[in-house]
């Protein structure tokens, strides 16, 4: 049988670290007893494993130079003439 | 806010388009990669990092500089990704075929057409799925989590990032993880 709801934002909660000591101690209680709520946190915590594997990767080389291209005209200005 | 940013950004409010290359350098590839999480093709991803620049340097008057630079330019991105997606109908898919083709379809977009070392396979495979989970999420779910878990952001700058407060952003987060713990497991 599922847990209730109050129990699954308790579970949130503890991943989020929010918990003070004392309820994450009792949450861990019940998760150790319960296995749908333990199968939750455990589907939850890889869940997050999974979304944080996500590669990062660059943008693409003309990006700078489109954007370049694109603005306004730079007044004549005297640059560089300290 | 970093020194170094400072400066820049203080030359870019003279007018020197140089300088705002320069500005460009430093944050093109987070830009484009919370655009590119968000929409989920890269064509999409550099016209929105673009515009997000572009508009970026038309409003640079606006921008505070006691706040981060980051947050300021995440936010425009950001933004201008979820107009985008709430225009787009109907919603992208990755077997949509590409306009103007006969059969391709947009995983095309992403294969290479060299062969690949298995354990790339695989890779590749994985994160095309997870992207493409993170796309089922509704935007205000996928934004929230994109920032969280992918751009490792705190609570305080996503809520800036976002302009919600942060017990918002909370609840966001919390439906958007089981929202996708549905779908991954």
């Amino acid at each position: 049988m599922a847990c209730s709801k109050e129990t699954i934002t308790l579970i949130h909660r503890y991943l989020d670290e929010e918990l003070t000591s004392t309820e994450a101690k009792a949450l861990e209680a019940h998760v150790a007893s319960c296995p749908s709520c333990s199968e939750h946190l455990k589907e939850l915590q890889r869940t997050v494993a999974i979304v944080q594997s996500s590669s990062h990767f660059k943008a693409p080389e003309n990006l700078t130079a489109n954007v370049m291209k694109q603005l306004p005209k730079q007044a004549q200005r005297k640059k560089w003439q300290h | 806010m970093d020194i170094v940013v400072k400066k820049i950004v203080a030359e870019v409010k003279k007018g020197n388009q140089d300088a705002f290359a320069e500005l460009m350098d430093l944050y093109k590839d987070k830009v484009y990669h919370i655009a590119y999480r968000m929409l989920g093709n890269s064509h999409e991803a550099q016209d929105v990092a673009q515009e997000a620049f572009l508009r970026a340097y038309t409003n640079i008057d606006s921008y505070d500089t006691n706040r981060k630079f980051s947050t300021w330019i995440f936010r425009i991105a950001t933004n201008l990704s979820i107009d985008r997606i709430r225009k787009k109908k109907p919603d992208f898919h990755l077997e949509d075929q590409v306009a103007g083709t006969e059969d391709l379809d947009y995983h095309s977009q992403f294969a290479a057409d060299e062969d690949l070392p298995e354990d790339q396979v695989v890779q590749l495979e994985m994160q095309e799925w997870v992207q493409q989970e993170i796309m089922e999420l509704p935007p205000k779910y996928r934004s929230a989590i994109i920032l969280k878990y992918i751009e490792d952001l705190s609570l305080k700058e996503i809520s800036e990032i976002l302009n919600l407060p942060v017990a918002t952003v909370k609840t966001r987060i919390h439906r958007g993880r089981e929202a996708l713990r549905k779908r991954l497991r």
